[in-house]
């Protein structure tokens, strides 16, 4: 039957099975590679790729002593929340306002729905004049990327979640509009907010590689690009593991973060 | 004299072309329960929006004791059909919500943390004090969605009465529940009103004063001391005017405090209900609007009930 309940046991175990027919397929298709070309490096089988992992986590004098993967890593997840802290901080400011206050609204709902038809990427040459190939380049990408997507997001929520009655009831309360904004409607949509930010994480890491992948001398992006070029998919298959563990603890965090804050949410 | 809590002067309201209030001309005394009636699409929710202070009138003015009405406020209380609790908030944040916005600000919760905390303190006892007097004194930490419909009423009541607003507007509130709990909340109500009754004895300010909004005419006659009827169904072309002006008060009289158990009472409550379904809801039989507008005549002829029986 549709949405018939499975205990979570059986979830437990179909997670685990999806998994080793990922694993077992990706070693079968490995094996059948090595076996036409012995030194095939665009399938890596499992010893090359634990040569990868030896190659990204060895001390490189280049960047002081550190590893390919902590310098990468460093630099990529510092731009990553840099540039999505202050994109939600200023999508959740623009959201509420718009959603709360009409005139605001009329002024900035259409220049932003304009700038979330832009693709950030397609906006990286403006960037790269404006503010040049600094950190700046790559959170004003995450931010112009997430920001009118994230705003529009909120705004949408603000107007259609808080039903008249609590904002009216509110006021007969004795609410002023700034509590009205802050003890209602924030608190009202903020597993909707939360939802929204989980929904970008992702994007934005996808603005952020591109941007490194075009200009980065340092940076997941940038080493993606050495290493396709080499041909050396061991430590690209590396770099894509970890950014997808990353992205799934991010994910993960702010489940558990809504969880946390909003516990009357989806009772 | 009375103590007129809410006045309602010459207030309509039109909604484009649909004229759906024509001046409505109320008076509710402090301590009083008073129910409006009226058939679907009349106006009710219309006419306690501007009471409420959200949808003004287009013309005539809401006072609240005397003074003009520019907007909601703290002075009415509001509990809706649908219970409009804050999901975020269990049952005794929920109650202590006013007091917070009432006596605190966001400034003082910030950066006067410590006091705020001790305040807090005293407004979730307060809150844990009027959720006991409404029966859910063993709920105070479940979300509204954990709650039935019934108990979410009972913490919206509390959540208005912790206010103590001048006067508390009351949409239909029992209009989602089932009949068992409607009774429930109905004899709440009334033991609301003999607080009022012994507060008057005491010579004292009764502590509440109520508009109950409702579709149910035996709720309506049930609850009250007083029943008003708004109805488009009225000789509307006695105003003179070229199409129907909205609709009006067409009903305003005493309704008994009655006792279930007494057939006579049990005969007069039939009797009431029979009139208010001919007066308000007939659409064939229309009547002027003064001929049962009679509250403030029976009152002074000494026939009013409860908190306007004429003092011995």
């Amino acid at each position: 039957m549709i949405r018939q309940p499975i205990s979570f046991r059986a979830h437990i175990a179909l997670g685990v099975v999806s998994v080793v027919v990922l694993l077992t397929g990706y070693t079968a298709l490995s094996y059948r590679q090595h076996q036409r070309n012995p030194s095939d490096k665009t399938i890596p089988n499992w010893s090359q790729l634990a040569d990868g992992v030896t190659r990204v986590l060895k001390p490189q004098d280049r960047y002081d002593g550190a590893s390919w993967l902590w310098t990468d890593a460093k630099a990529t997840f510092t731009r990553h929340f840099s540039g999505l802290a202050i994109g939600v901080l200023v999508a959740v400011v623009l959201g509420l306002g718009m959603g709360c206050f009409t005139p605001i609204e009329a002024l900035l709902l259409p220049p932003l729905s304009c700038l979330a038809k832009i693709p950030p990427t397609a906006m990286l040459a403006v960037f790269f004049v404006l503010v040049g190939t600094g950190m700046e380049l790559y959170i004003a990408m995450i931010a112009f990327g997430v920001i009118p997507t994230l705003a529009q997001s909120i705004y949408q929520s603000a107007r259609t979640d808080v039903p008249e009655e609590l904002i009216y009831k509110a006021y007969t309360l004795g609410a002023s509009h700034p509590e009205l904004i802050w003890n209602v409607t924030f608190k009202q949509i903020l597993p909707r907010i939360i939802e929204a930010v989980r929904l970008q994480v992702g994007p934005a890491m996808v603005y952020l590689i591109a941007a490194e992948y075009a200009i980065g001398d340092i940076g997941f992006g940038f080493r993606l690009r050495m290493q396709q070029r080499l041909s050396d998919m061991s430590t690209v298959y590396i770099y894509l593991a970890v950014l997808a563990a990353v992205g799934f603890l991010m994910d993960y965090s702010l489940t558990w973060l809504r969880r946390l804050l909003c516990p009357w949410f989806g009772k | 004299m009375h103590d007129i809590v809410l006045e309602c002067r010459g207030v309509s309201k039109r909604f484009g072309d649909h004229a759906v209030l024509h001046d409505v001309n109320l008076k509710i005394a402090r301590g009083q329960i008073v129910s409006l009636v009226g058939p679907s699409g009349c106006g009710k929710s219309t006419l306690l929006r501007a009471i409420l202070g959200t949808h003004p009138p287009d013309s005539g003015e809401v006072l609240m004791n005397g003074k003009p009405i520019t907007g909601p406020g703290r002075d009415r209380g509001i509990v809706y059909q649908r219970y409009g609790l804050y999901p975020f908030l269990t049952a005794r944040q929920n109650v202590a919500f006013g007091p917070m916005l009432d006596e605190t600000n966001l400034a003082y919760r910030f950066f006067q943390f410590p006091n705020w905390l001790k305040l807090r303190k005293q407004h979730l006892a307060g809150a844990d004090d009027m959720l006991t007097r409404v029966q859910m004194g063993k709920a105070l930490h479940r979300y509204p969605e954990e709650l039935s419909g019934g108990m979410c009423q009972r913490v919206a009541i509390a959540q208005a009465l912790m206010m103590k607003p001048e006067i508390l507007l009351l949409d239909e509130p029992f209009g989602a529940l089932d009949e068992a709990t409607r009774e429930e909340m109905q004899e709440m109500l009334l033991k609301l009103y003999a607080e009022n009754l012994a507060a008057k004895a005491a010579g004292k300010k009764p502590p509440y004063t109520i508009l109950i909004i409702t579709h149910e005419l035996n709720e309506a006659i049930y609850v009250a001391d007083r029943v008003l009827g708004l109805s488009q169904h009225w000789r509307w072309e006695d105003t003179g005017g070229p199409s129907h002006p909205g609709a009006t008060i067409i009903y305003d009289a005493v309704s008994p405090v009655f006792s279930k158990d007494v057939e006579a009472e049990a005969a007069a409550f039939v009797r009431q209900r029979e009139e208010m379904r001919r007066v308000i809801f007939e659409p064939s039989e229309r009547f002027g609007r003064e001929s049962h507008t009679r509250f403030w005549q029976q009152c002074a002829a000494g026939a009013g009930v409860g908190m306007m029986a004429p003092i011995p």
